[in-house]
């Protein structure tokens, strides 16, 4: 039989206040590199500007103050809603639809053929040239972008929830069948469950994507929103403005991400994160 | 009083990318059980256990034959224990359990916790199934199956993925709820001493799902694996099984 080795608990204790303020010093560590990745961001761009001037890149400070102005007296709210509006239009419709089609993809094989092939060819297109076709298609109007958004978000949300529904554990289904649960039940309960955390991917890939075209649209085919300032500025040689507007939207839909749909995400998938349970 | 009738009952899986040829699982098998009894269906690997059990739930289909479960001329509430817990990962344990009830009320939720304590897990309604150990879990699985009242009770392997002990005071869990509630059960099991400590009646099943013997087990309950008497009709239960085994290698395996 071997001997169990004694350790004194005066060491024991300085052993975990040893590890404690490693422990500490890691997560402070790890906290302080996104404060650096900040500071390199800031310098590099300061730097740009010293060196390609004012006029093509103005210093970071003068277009916080400019976004500031536009947030104070420059209309911002108004474009900022006419520009979210048309987002959130264009992202439920292609949460509705990208749906519909997902569920048709993942329900068999004749579909999948059937579809795959159109939404590939979607996901391959520029958005630029989708932002052109806006423009021939429904001129200046806010049909345009809406559609053109729904358009680029569909096939992200479609992979998922096809993805979502066809990787759904078989073995639960049979136990609800086994137990006599209706198919409805066995959607609302197995079905949809299992497959909102992939939905959920989905929506978010599906709205970062949406985003920026429906800038890009604007940019071509509005007469209003955050999109048609930018082209404004551009046109009047008002770089600072150009990207006051440009940081302005990248914040509010960065705020809209971590703080909405991360949460909902989290929320969703909140019982994979309970596994640090008992284990008798 | 329920009773599950098996009539003649043969499966046949078709040819597939893996099987080339098709795959007897079951061929004219023919049971009877009724009353409050645990009949144990005995048998090797690919014997057509888990298909035999499948098709008495009603989720699968026979190539031939009937199966009827019935409670007083009406049909029975069937009630399954599986291989694995099969629990929903984002439902807590009480709502996995309230999830097979077709009332959800303050009333259910009191049973649910009933059972739950059956088991010795009084205190993790609320948790979810990755909080808990796969003992613990498999534990949901067969207080949910009481949950339903049911008249017939099917049991498949319950206690094969667990390590010996585990297994060992499961089979306790299940003896003790079965004397209480006294249903109708099958369960499936290629353990001859699961198989004689739990059940009333053993049904020996050959690979290609043909029965080679119907065994009774008269024996006191609650049973334990020391008893001298539970270890001789184990002996003699697995001297029928070895011989199964020579008959299945002389005849030759259908699969």
């Amino acid at each position: 039989m071997s001997a169990v080795p004694s350790v004194a608990p005066d060491a024991i204790s300085q052993l975990s206040a040893q590890e404690l303020r490693r422990s500490v010093w890691r997560r402070w560590g790890l906290r302080s590199t996104v404060v650096i990745g900040w500071v390199v961001f800031v310098g590099v761009w300061y730097l740009f500007s010293s060196f390609l001037g004012q006029a093509l890149l103005p210093p970071l400070h003068t277009v916080v103050n400019r976004a500031w102005e536009l947030i104070t007296e420059g209309g911002f709210g108004s474009n900022l809603i006419s520009s979210v509006t048309r987002l959130v239009g264009g992202f439920l419709l292609a949460l509705v639809a990208g749906t519909g089609v997902g569920l048709l993809i993942a329900y068999n094989d004749w579909w999948r053929n059937l579809l795959q092939g159109p939404l590939q060819l979607i996901i391959s297109l520029p958005t630029i040239s989708l932002a052109v076709m806006t423009l021939i298609l429904f001129g200046i109007s806010p049909l345009g972008p809406v559609l053109m958004t729904m358009l680029v978000a569909i096939p992200y949300i479609t992979m998922n929830v096809a993805q979502g529904i066809t990787g759904v554990d078989r073995k639960l289904i049979v136990m609800s069948e086994a137990f006599g649960r209706t198919r409805r039940q066995i959607v609302k309960d197995i079905l949809v469950p299992s497959s909102i955390l992939s939905t959920l991917g989905g929506a978010r890939l599906a709205f970062a994507v949406a985003w920026r075209m429906e800038l890009l649209a604007e940019v071509f085919a509005s007469s209003q929103g955050i999109g048609f300032q930018i082209r404004r500025s551009f046109e009047s040689y008002d770089t600072q403005a150009m990207l006051a507007w440009t940081v302005l939207f990248v914040a509010v839909m960065l705020l809209f991400e971590n703080f909405v749909l991360r949460r909902i995400d989290r929320w969703a998938g909140r019982w994979r994160m309970q596994d640090w349970g008992a284990n008798p | 009083m329920a009773t599950v009738l098996i009539d003649n009952l043969t499966k046949i899986f078709p040819p597939t990318a893996t099987h080339p040829s098709q795959v007897q699982a079951l061929g004219g098998v023919n049971i009877s059980v009724t009353g409050n009894v645990l009949v144990a269906i005995l048998g090797p690997s690919g014997s057509g256990k888990t298909t035999l059990l499948n098709i008495v739930a009603g989720v699968e289909e026979p190539t031939s034959g009937t199966v009827r479960a019935v409670q007083d001329s009406v049909p029975a509430q069937i009630s399954y224990v599986f291989q694995e817990p099969r629990l929903l990962p984002w439902r807590t344990v009480v709502d996995n359990m309230l999830y097979v009830q077709d009332r959800k009320s303050d009333r259910s939720r009191r049973e649910a916790e009933f059972y739950l304590s059956m088991v010795g897990l009084s205190e993790v309604g609320d948790l979810y199934p990755s909080q808990l150990s796969a003992g613990m879990q498999q534990r949901v699985g067969i207080a949910r199956a009481f949950l339903v009242n049911p008249d017939v009770l099917l049991m498949d392997e319950p206690f094969s993925h667990l390590d010996a002990l585990t297994g060992r005071s499961l089979r306790e869990y299940v003896q003790r709820i079965w004397l209480q509630t006294r249903k109708t059960a099958l369960l499936v099991t290629h353990d001859v001493n699961e198989a004689v400590e739990l059940a009333d009646r053993i049904v020996l099943l050959r690979p290609g799902g043909v029965i080679y013997d119907d065994i009774p087990v008269d024996l006191p309950r609650p049973r334990f694996p020391d008893n001298p008497a539970v270890r001789d009709v184990q002996a003699d239960v697995l001297r029928r099984f070895d011989s199964m085994g020579a008959a299945v290698q002389f005849g030759g395996a259908r699969r």
